[in-house]
């Protein structure tokens, strides 16, 4: 399907049982290309949080394996960047946003060349001005401007995004969407997303994954072919955006491919 | 504003009660606020406070100094590790259900009547409850940001030190609060036990020696400094978790 990219992330056959013996992931395998946009969409609680951790490393896989750049991973690397749903929880109320933003560069820079890479991430979304604030100051949708900002500053090759447009009204959330889209653009940053919105996923993406409720299995691949740049009124009344989620919608409801 | 005005007119309506009632009764064992009030000043404003406070204040600083390292360090790495938190739990449960006062007998009998035996006790009352909150504080970070710290690169050390500390830290200022009040009662209890100075002494030995109005004014003194103590507590632990309750505050 993708041979002709150069493939970045790779994953294969994939399995995931918890400690309590529940089988969260059966058998995924994906992969994403160097620079691609790639979405996992499955129902709610399909286990794609769990997808997402087993591939940055911080849970290890039952059986399968994740490669990054033809390197095994066995542990966070630091090619790649995690932004979480829910930023009240995964910013540090302690820090301002600049110390938020500084955190994971402590040991990778000097500190004149981390001020310039913080303010470069600020720059970057929007938040220029706010760096002094505290997140709790903010609103929710720059609390996640935050979070991206600092998984940027961490110059990631890959960017892994988890429902991070979830917690967010519907405004903030197409605001978000076009900022992921122009730091793709600005940076070449690769960026694998997990949804549950399918809409989303078609918008933002090259390629969706879709998955099966759990255990979870790769129920289809589907490239989305529509132009770029993406604009939010004019892709999403494309009639090729309404046909692709739609057909997303219907796979979703359908039952798990025997093999 | 207007409550601190009722605040301050009550204390005023009880002192004119405690006034009338003295003078009315005639009691040796209770004399006027006036007379407390002037005994007070001629006491206190004298070297007799160098004598007598500073060594209750420095033995308490020593005391709750020690607990508040050694509670906060420990509680927070116990609270750090589950597996260490399940295991020693039960045993923390135990100690801290002990009355402090409870082992001044026992710290006589290990290392005598001196200073040691009070900074003992007094760190000894005041190490459980920092221990404790500080373990429940540590216990309770945000498991998201600790993965945070990981997807990263964060070490284990630099983790505990930058992510689970200060997520701790409600915690531990809720124990250092705790300790602090009762480091406050053990300085006294202690001194009434076995010393030659110190304000517990020193009221011990009023009441003993029928100095009645000197019995109360160093009542008074104590709740003039615990009543300080505290204030300058407060204004510390505003400052520190300052994003704690401005977040709080959000929410």
């Amino acid at each position: 399907m993708n041979g002709s990219v150069d493939r970045l992330l790779d994953v294969a056959r994939l399995q995931k049982r918890y400690s309590s013996g529940t089988l969260a992931i059966e058998d995924v395998s994906l992969d994403v290309g160097r620079g691609e946009f790639v979405s996992i969409v499955g129902p709610s609680g399909c286990g794609k949080t769990t997808l997402l951790k087993t591939i940055c490393g911080l849970l290890r896989p039952t059986s399968g394996s994740v490669t990054l750049d033809g390197k095994l991973v066995t542990a966070p690397p630091p090619e790649m960047a995690l932004v979480f749903q829910d930023y009240a929880r995964s910013l540090f109320p302690w820090l301002t946003v600049a110390g938020n933003v500084a955190f994971p560069l402590k040991r990778k820079l000097a500190p004149a060349m981390r001020a310039r890479a913080v303010d470069a991430a600020l720059a970057a979304v929007g938040l220029a001005d706010f760096a002094a604030r505290y997140p709790w100051q903010l609103s929710g949708g720059m609390q996640q401007r935050v979070a991206i900002a600092r998984a940027v500053a961490f110059a990631p090759e890959i960017l892994l995004l988890d429902e991070p447009f979830a917690s967010v009204d519907a405004l903030t959330r197409a605001d978000l969407e076009d900022l992921t889209l122009k730091l793709r653009a600005d940076l070449g940053i690769t960026m694998l997303l997990v949804t549950h919105d399918i809409d989303e996923a078609v918008y933002l993406s090259d390629r969706v994954f879709v998955l099966s409720p759990p255990p979870s299995v790769v129920v289809r691949e589907v490239a989305i072919g529509l132009p770029k740049p993406r604009e939010q009124e004019r892709t999403r009344s494309d009639a090729r955006f309404l046909g692709l989620r739609n057909e997303i919608h219907h796979m979703i409801g359908q039952p798990r491919p025997v093999n | 504003m207007k409550r601190t005005g009722l605040g301050i007119a009550t204390v005023v309506v009880l002192l004119l009660v405690w006034e009338a009632v003295a003078r009315a009764k005639q009691s040796l064992y209770l004399p006027p606020v006036s007379t407390v009030a002037v005994t007070f000043v001629h006491e206190w404003f004298s070297p007799q406070f160098v004598a007598e406070a500073v060594p209750s204040l420095v033995r308490m600083f020593i005391g709750y100094l020690v607990a508040a390292l050694f509670g906060t360090v420990i509680g927070v790495l116990i609270g750090a590790y589950p597996p260490l938190y399940r295991v020693v739990d039960p045993l923390l449960q135990f100690l801290r259900a002990i009355p402090p006062t409870a082992i001044i007998p026992v710290a006589i009998l290990l290392i005598g009547i001196g200073d040691g035996m009070k900074i003992l006790v007094i760190a000894f009352g005041a190490l459980w409850p920092i221990l404790v909150n500080s373990a429940d504080g540590a216990r309770a970070v945000i498991r998201e940001r600790l993965d945070t710290a990981r997807v990263f690169g964060i070490g284990p050390v630099a983790t505990l030190l930058t992510v689970t500390f200060p997520s701790a830290l409600p915690g531990v200022f809720a124990g250092l609060r705790t300790g602090l009040s009762i480091a406050f009662i053990m300085i006294v209890v202690s001194e009434m036990i076995g010393s030659t100075n110190g304000l517990g002494y020193y009221i011990l030995q009023a009441q003993r020696t029928f100095a009645i109005p000197e019995m109360y004014g160093g009542i008074v003194l104590l709740a003039i400094l615990g009543y300080g103590l505290n204030a300058g507590f407060v204004a510390v632990e505003r400052r520190v978790l300052a994003w704690h309750y401005g977040q709080s505050a959000r929410a």
